[in-house]
């Protein structure tokens, strides 16, 4: 067998996975048919007393199914790999010995199912376990098994969070939650795991009075008004989740798994799950990719200049990455905020469990803020985050090129200005890069590497790996106005205020983005950000494309009125209250006469897709994958789409297509 | 065999009145914020670091070795060690001290000092007949027995015991700090007005230099706030105002008010300190050396007069005279204090007194804390020596000069004087 090793001891079988020249376990077909060849040979040994299963990988006990190939599977090839896991993972749980996964690494999907099926679930307290049922963020649901069995484990009301969210659980929460029945340090797992096995075979507990039929009509109804107000229906995967897990558990087991069956392979045919499995498979890309022949440095001792929201967001995320920061700004109360804001998110951090008060302390001491001249000769990467206003970021630039070596990277943080520019007023501008971070810092997955004309391929190497070590997804984009995730807003954020300013509803623009799949409507997004802020960002853009893009005098107007948005109460919304409600100030200065389209969400959306159509043909970005990963993570443009090319595509706005073809998405019901 | 103590770079915390802005900082807050700093403007490679040692009086009970949790928690590498020391008011010297004695025995030539106090965290201490009714509760199992172990109690148990107020007490002679103060002003004959004086003059100066004090400072930001500087400075002190504060410590016949004492201040300093050679490896200017020292004890009643004799210890080691040095540093603790040593110096009659056969000289005026001391910026005892150390090597940097003498009388009498060139 080749991923698979089978030892005997004391009456204890281990079944080992470890997958050849790989650092992953995953289970393929090939992998799944050896388990069962295993499992056969261990049901026909008497002599054996326990099963035991484990990995021989460092940090992964079995990583799930192989995305690609599930992907690729034709509705019949899909069916029997179905139903091949299934019959596996019956095997195993029909031994009439104790059975036990010792898990020490991450164990999702048809990881975590294969360890639903053991009698036993042990799990090694390491920052590298991670537990879950992640199937529903691809848009399927958990097939092999564990919709039915982490049901009737939990009961539906603790089961169906975990599958619904498709949340992974670090070893604590996973104790918590009870997806596991004990944590242990990883030197004690195997010992541990052989006290497991004295237990016997696990008594399976009824749960009837939570799970008869009123109730479970109840749960149902309950979390699917949950799940509509989240996802408005636009993800069908875990609605299916739902639906399944509801009907199965009044039913016996094997018709639990059919309907499981006949969930996925009716969710594998949907665009909304190919678009998923796509992203998810390029930000895999994404987050692996390398610049070819070209070594990295690596990166120490890291600088962040300015403490304003990207300052101290940067330097919170790097020092919660283990990285020593120096903060540096000149105005010593801006230092004091910025410190206070890190402060705060390590708080909420620690409130939220993500990390241990100790952490959060030793986060914060990696910390040193400055607003004095410090010694800058051992650092190797600069982050300016400075006011975004070109003379300032030059003279900056100078000042640091002097105070630093040769090799040190300056990286800017700026969202418009010309990296070109930057690079032109220092001396070695072949180390000068753009890493554009997005706000908030600690949530955005993505960082922009923009790569000026001079920026050299050992700097481009550098800050893509620095990127993807701080577990950020890059996305090199060429030195151009607005880059790209700005570029493509743009132009939908400023028709979204004419079409405001030609007297629609705010609440209705915002509105039909959300129904759109936005996570926010373009209106809130620009009270978010500042309407100064947004201004000065498009106005790079306009700048550059005035052919398309104008200024909507609306917005000029709600400035010069003080309403700036979000942050100082008042913007297209007022705040204050629960809800925000429409700015009766902003409302008096809407004109009834202009154009309103009729589906103002398509119109919008068409903008994004116009604009980044036309990025893939200046060659910002190099592949039109790239760019649909990049608006979704940049912007959280609705992943179910597939991204604004992708949505082209689906509308057929823009010949020839991009992609090949998907089928089109219904609008789940 | 390199046995000389090049001080490369050294910067400190603000020194802030105790309870004030940096209150909620541990006394290891305090300190990693110095060697942070010391690092961050070095950009020394912390792998260079043979030691880390600092001096705290009041070591907090959650920060045993509080030296090795500073060193921790600003990045100095696991493998390097860290010791703390107490010499009382001479610890911030004492570290520097103890790392040329490293030097010198070979077991290092690259050391961060300094020293660090919270005196606004001085623990509230249960008494002893408190602790035994807690133990007696703690042992009791029944509930009969519990409640008999609470009728125990009485109310002085939960009047807890300063430690502040314990610190700065010498259990030996069975005085505190003040009182050692008003014995000097007796033995030696000082008038309330010129200690008033003296502090006023502290005051003025401290006030003069504050921009170049001010280069020894690294600012903390925290709590939403930033601080910048010192805050023991009065702006508006006058002699009118130092006569009308109450004595505190002789309530009749006294002298030492809070305003001719030093403050109690929260503060830490760190330096960077190594052999020549390896100094000349770090490749920064350095501030100057160590050239020769002693450490000498006294009357603890009287422990004030303490630098009178480490100082002529000390000038007898170098071979140099008080008029040799352009700076001269003397922890003021204590007007009175201060007072004392500057007559038993000069003055025959008062040498004797202090044990010396002699007097060695008089410290002129240009030549002592030119910009104030402790009286105006504040003795977190643990950080002061080596605050003084930083300061004297400041003001020779600045004024070009080459040598400085800095003394610290030490609770418990004793007298710590150091020589330093550069």
């Amino acid at each position: 067998m080749k991923n698979i090793q089978l030892t005997q001891q004391d009456g204890i079988t281990k079944l080992v996975f470890d997958r050849p020249n790989s650092s992953a376990n995953i289970f393929d077909a090939a992998t799944l048919l050896e388990t069962q060849q295993a499992i056969e040979a261990v049901a026909a040994d008497v002599s054996n007393k326990a099963l035991i299963i484990r990995s021989a990988k460092s940090s992964i006990f079995i990583a799930g199914a192989d995305i690609p190939s599930l992907s690729n599977a034709s509705p019949g090839d899909l069916s029997s790999l179905i139903d091949l896991g299934h019959q596996v993972f019956n095997q195993i749980a029909d031994l009439k010995i104790p059975t036990v996964a010792a898990i020490h690494g991450a164990c999702l999907g048809g990881g975590y199912e294969i360890a639903l099926a053991c009698d036993w679930r042990i799990a090694t307290e390491h920052t590298s376990t991670k537990i879950g049922l992640p199937e529903t963020q691809l848009g399927i649901l958990p097939a092999w098994g564990g919709t039915t069995r982490l049901s009737r484990l939990l009961t539906l009301p603790k089961a169906l969070p975990l599958i619904l969210a498709g949340k992974t659980l670090n070893t604590g929460a996973a104790k918590r939650k009870g997806l596991i029945d004990v944590a242990v340090h990883p030197a004690h797992l195997l010992n541990v795991a052989t006290e497991f096995t004295k237990k016997g075979k696990r008594k399976e507990v009824p749960h009837t009075l939570v799970h008869n039929l009123a109730s479970v009509k109840m749960i149902e109804a309950t979390a699917r008004k949950d799940l509509m107000n989240k996802t408005r229906g636009l993800y069908p995967a875990p609605l299916k989740a739902l639906e399944v897990a509801c009907k199965s558990v009044s039913q016996p087991l094997q018709a639990g798994f059919k309907l499981e069956k006949d969930a996925i392979i009716t969710l594998a045919s949907r665009a909304e799950t190919k678009h998923l499995i796509g992203l998810f498979l390029e930000s895999e890309k994404a987050k692996k990719q390398r610049i070819q022949g070209v070594d990295a440095h690596k990166i120490q001792s890291p600088v962040v200049i300015g403490s304003g929201i990207m300052g101290a967001g940067i330097s919170y995320w790097l020092s919660s990455r283990g990285y020593s920061v120096l903060m540096q700004d000149i105005d010593n109360q801006a230092l004091a905020k910025g410190m206070h804001r890190i402060h705060s998110q390590y708080q909420q951090a620690q409130v939220r469990h993500i990390i241990s008060l100790t952490d959060s302390h030793a986060g914060m001491d990696r910390i040193y803020a400055s607003s004095q001249r410090v010694n800058l000769m051992k650092k190797d990467l600069i982050i300016e985050a400075a006011v975004e206003a070109l003379p300032l970021k030059q003279k900056i630039f100078k000042d640091l090129s002097q105070r630093c070596r040769e090799d040190c990277i300056l990286a800017t943080n700026t969202s418009a200005l010309p990296i070109k520019s930057l690079a032109e007023s220092i001396k070695n501008p072949e180390r000068v890069v753009g890493l554009h971070f997005f706000n908030p810092v600690h949530r955005m997955p993505l960082v922009e590497i923009v790569r000026a004309p001079s920026t050299s391929e050992v700097t481009l190497s550098t800050a893509l790996q620095f990127v993807q070590k701080i577990g950020k997804t890059p996305v090199i984009v060429k030195d151009s106005p607005g880059f790209l995730v700005n570029r493509v807003l743009v132009p939908y954020l400023l028709e979204a205020c004419k079409l405001f300013a030609n007297g629609m509803d705010p609440m209705d623009i915002d509105q039909a983005m959300l129904e759109f799949g936005m996570p926010m409507g373009p209106l809130r997004l620009l009270d978010e950000v500042g309407l100064d802020v947004g201004k000065h960002v498009a106005e790079t853009l306009i700048a550059a494309y005035s052919d398309r893009m104008s200024l909507p005098p609306m917005m000029e107007s709600m400035i010069e009125q003080g309403c700036l948005g979000r942050k100082v109460g008042k913007g297209f919304y007022v705040y204050g209250k629960e809800q925000p409600e429409p700015n009766p100030l902003a409302l008096q200065l809407q004109k009834n006469s202009g154009q309103i389209p009729k589906n103002s969400a398509e119109f919008l959306a068409e903008l994004m897709s116009n604009e980044a159509a036309r990025c893939l043909d200046e060659e910002i970005v190099e592949s039109a994958e790239a760019i649909d990963l990049a608006m979704v993570l940049g912007t959280g443009y609705a992943p179910f789409r597939g991204g604004p090319l992708h949505y082209a595509d689906e509308c057929k706005l823009i010949r020839p297509k991009f992609f090949k073809d998907a089928p089109p998405i219904r609008m789940a019901g | 065999m390199h046995t000389k103590l090049v001080i490369v770079a050294g910067i400190r915390t603000p020194f802030t009145r105790m309870s004030t802005d940096l209150a909620h900082l541990s006394a290891s807050d305090l300190g990693k914020h110095a060697v942070s700093s010391l690092l961050a403007h070095t950009s020394l490679d912390p792998e260079q670091i043979d030691e880390v040692i600092m001096g705290c009086v009041g070591q907090p009970a959650d920060s045993a070795n509080i030296a090795r949790i500073i060193a921790l928690r600003s990045g100095v590498p696991e493998r390097v060690p860290a010791s703390t020391v107490n010499r009382n008011c001479a610890s911030g010297i004492e570290s520097i001290l103890s790392a040329h004695q490293k030097l010198l025995a070979g077991m290092g030539e690259c050391f961060i000092v300094g020293g660090c106090e919270s005196m606004s965290n001085y623990p509230l201490i249960y008494r002893n007949s408190a602790i035994e009714h807690f133990t007696e509760l703690a042992k009791a199992r029944s509930l009969k027995d519990r409640l008999v172990a609470l009728s125990h109690f009485r109310p002085h148990d939960f009047s807890p015991l300063l430690g502040l107020q314990l610190g700065l007490s010498d259990p030996v002679s069975g005085l505190n700090m003040g009182e050692t103060a008003e014995v000097l002003a007796r033995d030696f004959e000082l008038s309330r007005e010129e200690q008033d004086a003296f502090a006023l003059r502290s005051q003025e100066r401290a006030i003069a230099a504050q921009a170049d004090t001010q280069q020894e400072i690294a600012p903390i930001y925290t709590d939403g706030r930033a601080v910048l500087s010192d805050n023991g400075l009065r702006a508006d002190s006058s002699l009118e105002k130092l006569s009308k504060l109450q004595t505190l410590f002789d309530k009749k016949t006294g002298s030492v008010t809070a305003g001719n004492a030093s403050q109690i201040t929260d503060g830490a300093v760190a330096l960077l300190v190594a052999s020549e050679a390896k100094a000349a490896e770090i490749g920064i200017e350095p501030l100057g050396y160590l050239s020769g020292y002693a450490v000498t004890g006294c009357d603890p009643k009287r422990m004030g007069i303490g630098p009178v004799q480490a100082i002529a210890a000390a000038n007898k080691k170098t071979g140099q005279q008080l008029s040799d040095a352009d700076v001269i540093e003397i922890n003021e603790a204590f007007a009175a204090q201060v007072l004392a040593v500057l007559k038993a110096l000069k003055d025959p009659t008062f040498a004797v007194k202090a044990g010396l056969e002699a007097p060695l000289g008089e410290i002129t005026a240009e030549q002592l804390n030119p910009r104030g001391g402790a009286i105006a910026l504040g003795h977190p005892v643990g950080a002061t020596g080596a605050r003084l150390v930083l300061s004297a090597l400041k003001q020779l940097q600045a004024s070009g000069r080459k040598r400085a003498l800095v003394s610290v009388c030490v609770g418990g009498g004793q007298g710590t004087a150091l020589w330093l060139e550069r």
